[in-house]
């Protein structure tokens, strides 16, 4: 949390460089695939409002609480961290886990439901997109949560303390993105009509 | 050179750089075809020339990928390696081989060669750039399988570095996708579907992977920057090849039967690929800015920064160029495919070897650190004229390729193929001229080995 | 934030928590009760955009970053919400 650091602004974002660089080329991937979505739609609005009454909303609600609720998760253990509370810090990150964990199941019952539909990438475009970009996204969740865990496993270890912590930051700011990404997807997606 | 087994890499080198030769005398013969089309006809027809030049590139890139393995895996690993003998041995397999093939190739009728090698037997033959005869493509698997045995191993055995597993796992992945060679369904959309899970899960997937650990090694080597600052580039560099680069082959599934969804999946992320080439340039750049001594081997240096500059101009800009589907419509398979062909596997792959030959030969060949100044002086001459030779090269077929599409394909009468041919003619004279050039600056990098050979080497100072 | 977070007595993360659960309750509830037309969509938007710009701000921790990686988040909210924005526009033309 950025208030708990009390220092001055520093020119560079919490964690190592590289994370950042690799965040940024993620999110111009997503923002070209949101942009395209609506453009797309443009030429079929009928279609795109029709198909999008079939999701499910309450799962996408859930989806996005779990979400958000693990990054919280992760703050915390950034802030545990930082003060060099190593078990709260594993701890935190394994709450934040359980919540990835969630979102994971919630998504493969959707899928598991539009499979049996009969329903695939192929089928049209509004669900041509709408399982492109779920999809990708749930590998960036999959991705996050190893990441994750990585970092829980080593800061069991002790590899972080109070000074340094940069690991525990890095992989918090690419979870923190896989929240953010969500949070335009699911509106995008599920609710805009 | 601190582990004697390296020395195994001097053949691979050498074998390389003669096999490069062949692969530029070849590309000048098929340069001059396309505007004077019976120059060496009937010894020489096209497609043969063709063969040569593209078959010639990868065999000599492989050797010296090899080469480069066998140099820089034991000092990373800090051993000797598991086999010297078993090195030496599958160099002489590789290069007779190869030997062989382009005799085949330039002796034969393809047909004739085809039955010669018993090619019905298990059918392989005849896909561009896996023109290989059966036996060959097995003796390549061989090779490869020895060649691993032998890097697993010495890993194995000794100090596991992240330059290496990157390494390895480029070069596993180089192996297991040639196997897809193997298998030539009927079916023509499948037969291009494998065909692509070669030729561009190659070039770029794990080829990458194998360029990213060289140009870390080189580097680590020159500048003296942590391994650590390092190693983190290049697991954020690898993630996002392989993340832009597989899903990316979706850009080869536009016209070939496909589902649509392709177009999209393949115009969005391979636009993203050039990303990890920029990100390498970014990377090398960082690292020389911070580097701790000064290495007196400047051309090794400079290959390096040239091949992170290059690397991104031709995979990355030229790659995206006609990447988008709507644009590939009209340009796929023209000339700016030759354009970003000849950039990028100049930028990338050549670039990236001549970087570890011109850092790893000084020493195999008993130096201290570096060659004379003036064997650096011509070394270095010869990446400017072989880098802006190529510049030009695929400038003007890209001009080529522009006006190309235009004629043949777009606008109110589009002409026949050979028209437009003939129309675009003064490209072709001057990328063979632009050809000659790089010639020219290869007989200067070839004659920079033997320059000033009896000078003494030299030092930061001078 | 900090501020009120203060007067309530939590921790400012907490409390930008609590604001993001409540934003998107609000979106769902929108899509729930079947409102739908552009004003409610780029309302959805908007809120949708807030709630990024505070996980970047606050859980990303630019906030506290000078210079060009501060707006980051708020620059790769802004191209695509203006396009996203844009395109919902026209469909309603």
């Amino acid at each position: 949390m950025t208030a708990d650091r009390s220092v001055l602004p520093s020119n560079y974002p919490p964690g190592d460089l590289a994370i950042w660089i690799f965040i940024l080329a993620e999110l111009a991937v997503f923002a070209i695939f949101f942009a395209a979505y609506a453009f797309t739609r443009l030429q079929h609005v009928a279609l795109f409002n029709e198909h999008q009454l079939t999701l499910d909303r309450e799962a996408a609600l859930i989806n996005t609480l779990a979400l958000i609720t693990s990054s919280y998760f992760v703050v915390r253990a950034v802030s545990a961290i930082k003060v060099g509370d190593r078990r709260r810090c594993v701890h935190w990150l394994l709450a934040a886990l359980s919540m990835g964990l969630l979102f994971l199941i919630v998504k493969s019952v959707e899928y598991v439901q539009h499979y049996s539909e009969g329903i695939n990438l192929s089928s049209n475009i509004f669900y041509m997109f709408y399982l492109s970009l779920t999809f990708f996204h749930f590998m960036h969740v999959i991705m996050g949560m190893v990441i994750l865990a990585a970092i829980a496993v080593m800061a069991a270890r002790g590899r972080y303390s109070r000074q340094e912590h940069t690991g525990v930051e890095s992989g918090a700011s690419y979870w923190h993105m896989v929240d953010l990404v969500w949070l335009i997807l699911f509106p995008l997606v599920y609710v805009m009509r | 050179m601190q582990y004697q087994s390296q020395a195994v890499a001097k053949p691979y080198f050498i074998a390389a750089i003669a096999l490069f030769v062949a692969q530029v005398l070849f590309g000048l013969i098929m340069g001059l075809q396309y505007v004077v089309g019976d120059f060496l006809f009937p010894e020489i027809p096209f497609n043969v020339a063709r063969m040569v030049h593209t078959n010639a590139l990868i065999v000599w890139l492989l050797m010296a990928f090899m080469g480069a393995s066998y140099y820089l895996v034991p000092e990373e690993a800090e051993t000797e390696l598991y086999s010297p003998g078993l090195a030496t041995l599958m160099f002489w397999v590789f290069l007779v081989a190869a030997a062989l093939t382009v005799a085949g190739y330039l002796l034969l009728s393809y047909s004739t060669l085809a039955e010669v090698t018993m090619n019905k037997l298990l059918p392989t033959m005849g896909r561009e750039f896996l023109e290989q005869p059966t036996i060959t493509k097995i003796g390549i698997v061989i090779v490869a399988l020895a060649f691993l045995f032998n890097i697993g191993m010495t890993i194995l055995r000794g100090r596991k570095t992240v330059i290496n597993l990157v390494l390895l796992m480029g070069l596993t992945g180089l192996a297991v996708f040639f196997l897809f060679a193997f298998y030539n369904p009927e079916n023509l959309v499948l037969d291009k579907y494998f065909w692509w899970w070669v030729v561009h899960l190659w070039v770029e997937g794990v080829w990458e992977l194998i360029l990213g650990a060289i140009l870390a090694f080189v580097l680590v080597k020159t500048t003296g920057v942590d391994r650590e600052v390092i190693e983190k580039w290049l697991y954020v560099i690898i993630a996002m090849t392989l993340i832009t680069g597989i899903i990316g082959t979706g850009h080869h599934y536009y016209w070939i039967g496909a589902p649509e969804y392709w177009q999209w999946w393949g115009s969005i992320f391979s636009a993203m690929e050039p990303i990890p080439f920029f990100m390498m340039t970014v990377f090398a750049f960082n690292i020389v800015n911070k580097r701790r001594r000064d290495h007196p081997n400047k051309p090794a240096m400079l290959w390096a920064l040239g091949t992170a500059v290059m690397a991104f101009l031709g995979a990355g800009v030229w790659g995206f160029l006609h990447t988008l589907s709507p644009v590939n419509y009209y340009t796929h398979g023209s000339q700016i495919t030759a354009a970003h062909g000849h950039m990028a596997f100049y930028g990338a792959y050549v670039m990236i070897n001549i970087t570890i030959i011109s850092y790893a030969m000084p020493l195999l060949r008993g130096r201290n650190a570096a060659n004379p100044l003036k064997s650096q002086v011509w070394e270095m001459w010869s990446f400017w004229l072989m880098t802006i030779a190529m510049v030009f090269i695929t400038l003007f077929l890209t001009g080529a390729g522009i006006l190309q599409a235009y004629l043949q394909r777009m606008g109110e009468n589009p002409q026949p193929f050979m028209v437009v041919q003939e129309q675009i003619s003064l490209f072709y004279w001057l990328r063979e001229i632009a050809g000659v050039i790089f010639l020219i600056g290869l007989v200067v990098y070839i004659a920079s080995f033997f320059v000033g050979q009896n000078d003494p080497e030299a030092t930061t100072a001078s | 934030m900090k501020q009120l977070s203060e007067t309530l007595g939590i921790r400012p993360c907490t409390l930008v928590y609590l604001v993001l659960i409540a934003l998107s309750l609000t979106a769902f509830l929108v899509g729930r009760l079947g409102f739908s037309g552009l004003g409610v969509s780029l309302l959805v938007l908007f809120l949708a955009l807030i709630k990024g710009q505070l996980v970047g701000s606050y859980f990303m921790g630019l906030g506290s970053v000078r210079g060009l990686w501060r707006w980051l988040v708020f620059i790769w909210l802004f191209i695509p919400g203006i396009l996203i924005g844009m395109a919902f526009t026209l469909s309603y033309q």
